[in-house]
């Protein structure tokens, strides 16, 4: 007996260990997995929570080093586990190790390289944009910071409004103008979710410079985006047929033409923000927008000097040919509608006969 | 006019009387049309199809569609310039009492045409006798007419839109680059068909060009003209070689 328990007793105690030391690895796991536990954030925020904390770089710029604790625990990354060396990877206790930036413009752009870790993509694309090529002269040029924040990210576009604000800190006077346009207002005022805020027509990351003459060809399609969307237009009662119509117009051929073969040649042939104006485009029938019918001529006049009262009627404006709005030019498409299938139906008929005519003259001569 | 008969008409040797049809001036006015149409056409196809793969081929650069609106404008100069001379021309003959109304059209016209109609759908053995210019020539000349007077209008609205409607309403822009566009491309057609079959196919007739035409052709195609000419009868036409 005494042999048998012997025998047993080391496996049992073995067994009994190894499922308990099991167990606690599983439930541990699971207990990390389910909470971020942020051990590293709370223990820079004994420092960093101090509203005073700061250093002077060489250059003798003051860096703020205090961090909201509030807006630290409340950023998307904080809530997603991502802790404060992720980015600060050079930093891995205290005391830290010396800091090598000369100036602030330093420090940001080594801060950008942390974002590009994780977000590689959108870096790239980002270099590509007229923010990075001017960053190379102008240290007030954005970097991703300046746009999403640092320790206090959230989702960029929520509101919807959050966008055309973060461009508004640095661009305030085009902000200004978009604020009151049709487009601007509608967003601020009504939180409306189909005007285009700043991105949806500047591009996200790979913004461009809009002065280029790319841009300028472009303008049409980028309009058409959303104006030649018929179910988004006839939400707001607007037609969705201008840009098909701009299209067949002198001024939508001559832009066509210089975008399909001379895209980098400007050209002044109007294109959408010519008369409407850019971002401070209004409801035609505002007294104030630039193609309200009081205000056309003088739109017309700056490119075309010259024009009198009269002139405004020879551009037939996003409609169709109609009795109604333009009764010459419809009496003329009418006629010509006619007279090209009298004539060529009656010349192709007439001489069709003719042609049979003289093969049966022709026949009949030779048979007789 | 025409060359007179020898005396004693030998039966061997058979004389061919040749009659005068165009004056040297009329060839060089078709001369000219039919250059100036044609460069206009050529030059203004591609504007009108500036969106098409073919005219972007030509038209490769911005310097390129200068060049070739340049010698579409002077081209037009030379047209209304020939158009003028010949308005210019027929009112002076009209001033002299000199304007002969041969071109003009009479109800014998819509008579001629009814009539070649019954004959093309074999209700009539014989075309009927035209005089210098038959119904189809007069059409031609009319279509060709009236077309040159409405490419030059509008044409020289497209040139001038902002003097022009200093004067006549905006909308006559749109209106004439309407009509320019589409009566170019009528008017090439038309002549294509109607005009290329009649001197080229249907019979070869070169009297435009070499100002005459032979006795043979004169009875046959202008019988009244030929009795009117020379004073004798045709035994009448049509025998179905028309």
């Amino acid at each position: 007996m005494n042999n048998l328990r012997q025998r047993i007793a080391l496996p049992i105690w073995l067994a009994t260990v190894l499922i308990t030391l099991g167990l606690f690895v599983i439930i541990s796991g699971q207990a990390r997995a389910s909470v971020p536990d942020q051990e590293t954030e709370n223990y820079c925020l004994s420092c960093h929570g101090n509203p005073d904390a700061k250093m002077v770089l060489p250059s003798g710029e003051e860096v703020s080093l205090y961090i909201s604790a509030d807006d630290l625990q409340h950023s998307t990354h904080s809530q997603l586990g991502i802790e404060c060396e992720a980015c600060h990877t050079e930093i891995k206790t205290y005391p830290h190790p010396e800091i090598s930036y000369q100036n602030r413009q330093e420090l940001s752009q080594a801060y950008a390289l942390a974002c590009k870790k994780c977000h590689s993509a959108i870096y790239e694309k980002a270099q590509d944009s007229i923010h990075a090529q001017v960053a190379v002269e102008n240290p007030e040029a954005p970097l991703c910071t300046d746009c999403h924040g640092a320790h206090d990210v959230q989702k960029p576009d929520e509101p919807r409004s959050r966008v055309s604000t973060t461009c508004s800190q640095c661009h305030s006077e085009i902000y200004g103008d978009y604020q009151s346009s049709v487009h601007g207002s509608a967003l601020i005022n009504e939180d409306n979710p189909d005007v285009p805020v700043c991105t949806d027509c500047h591009g996200v990351h790979n913004i461009q410079d809009p002065r280029t003459d790319q841009f300028r060809v472009d303008t049409p399609e980028l309009c058409a985006g959303c104006h030649a969307d018929a179910g988004l237009m006839a939400k707001y009662d607007l037609p969705a047929d201008v840009y098909d119509l701009y299209a067949l117009s002198w001024h939508g051929v001559d832009v066509s033409v210089y975008k399909a073969r001379w895209p980098t040649i400007w050209h002044d042939s109007a294109v959408c923000t010519d008369c409407h104006g850019i971002h401070d485009i209004l409801n035609t029938d505002d007294p104030q927008s630039s193609v309200n019918p009081a205000n056309l001529l003088a739109t017309c006049q700056n490119c075309h000097p010259e024009a009198g009262p009269n002139w405004t009627a020879a551009w037939t404006g996003h409609h169709e040919i109609s009795l109604d709005r333009t009764p010459i030019l419809f009496y003329v498409q009418t006629f010509y509608a006619s007279l090209v299938q009298v004539v060529l139906w009656g010349a192709g008929i007439y001489v069709g006969l003719e042609i049979i005519r003289a093969i049966v003259n022709r026949i009949r001569r030779n048979l007789r | 006019m025409s060359d007179k008969p020898p005396a004693t008409p030998d039966p061997v040797i058979r004389s061919e009387r040749i009659f005068k049809r165009f004056s040297l001036g009329q060839r060089w006015e078709h001369w000219i049309l039919f250059l100036s149409s044609l460069i206009l056409l050529l030059t203004g196809l591609p504007q009108k199809y500036r969106t098409a793969g073919w005219s972007q081929q030509i038209l490769s650069t911005p310097e390129r569609l200068e060049f070739i609106q340049a010698i579409h404008h002077i081209t037009a100069i030379v047209l209304i310039v020939l158009a003028l001379y010949h308005l210019g021309w027929a009112i002076i003959l009209m001033i002299r009492r000199k304007l002969s109304d041969d071109i003009l059209v009479h109800i014998q016209d819509i008579r001629d045409f009814g009539q070649m109609l019954a004959y093309l759908l074999f209700m009539r053995k014989k075309t009927p006798a035209f005089g210098k210019y038959n119904f189809e020539q007069k059409i031609t000349y009319w279509f060709v007419f009236f077309g040159t007077g409405i490419m030059i209008l509008s044409g020289l609205i497209l040139l001038f839109p902002i003097a022009i409607t200093h004067v006549l309403p905006g909308s006559v822009v749109p209106a004439a680059k309407l009509m320019h566009s589409t009566e170019a491309v009528v008017a090439a057609i038309f002549i294509l068909i109607w005009h290329f079959f009649q001197v080229h196919i249907k019979r070869l007739n070169l009297s435009m060009f070499t100002g005459k035409l032979n006795e043979e052709d004169m009875r046959t195609y202008h019988a009244l003209e030929y009795e009117r000419l020379t004073g004798e009868e045709t035994d009448q036409t049509g025998d179905g070689n028309s």
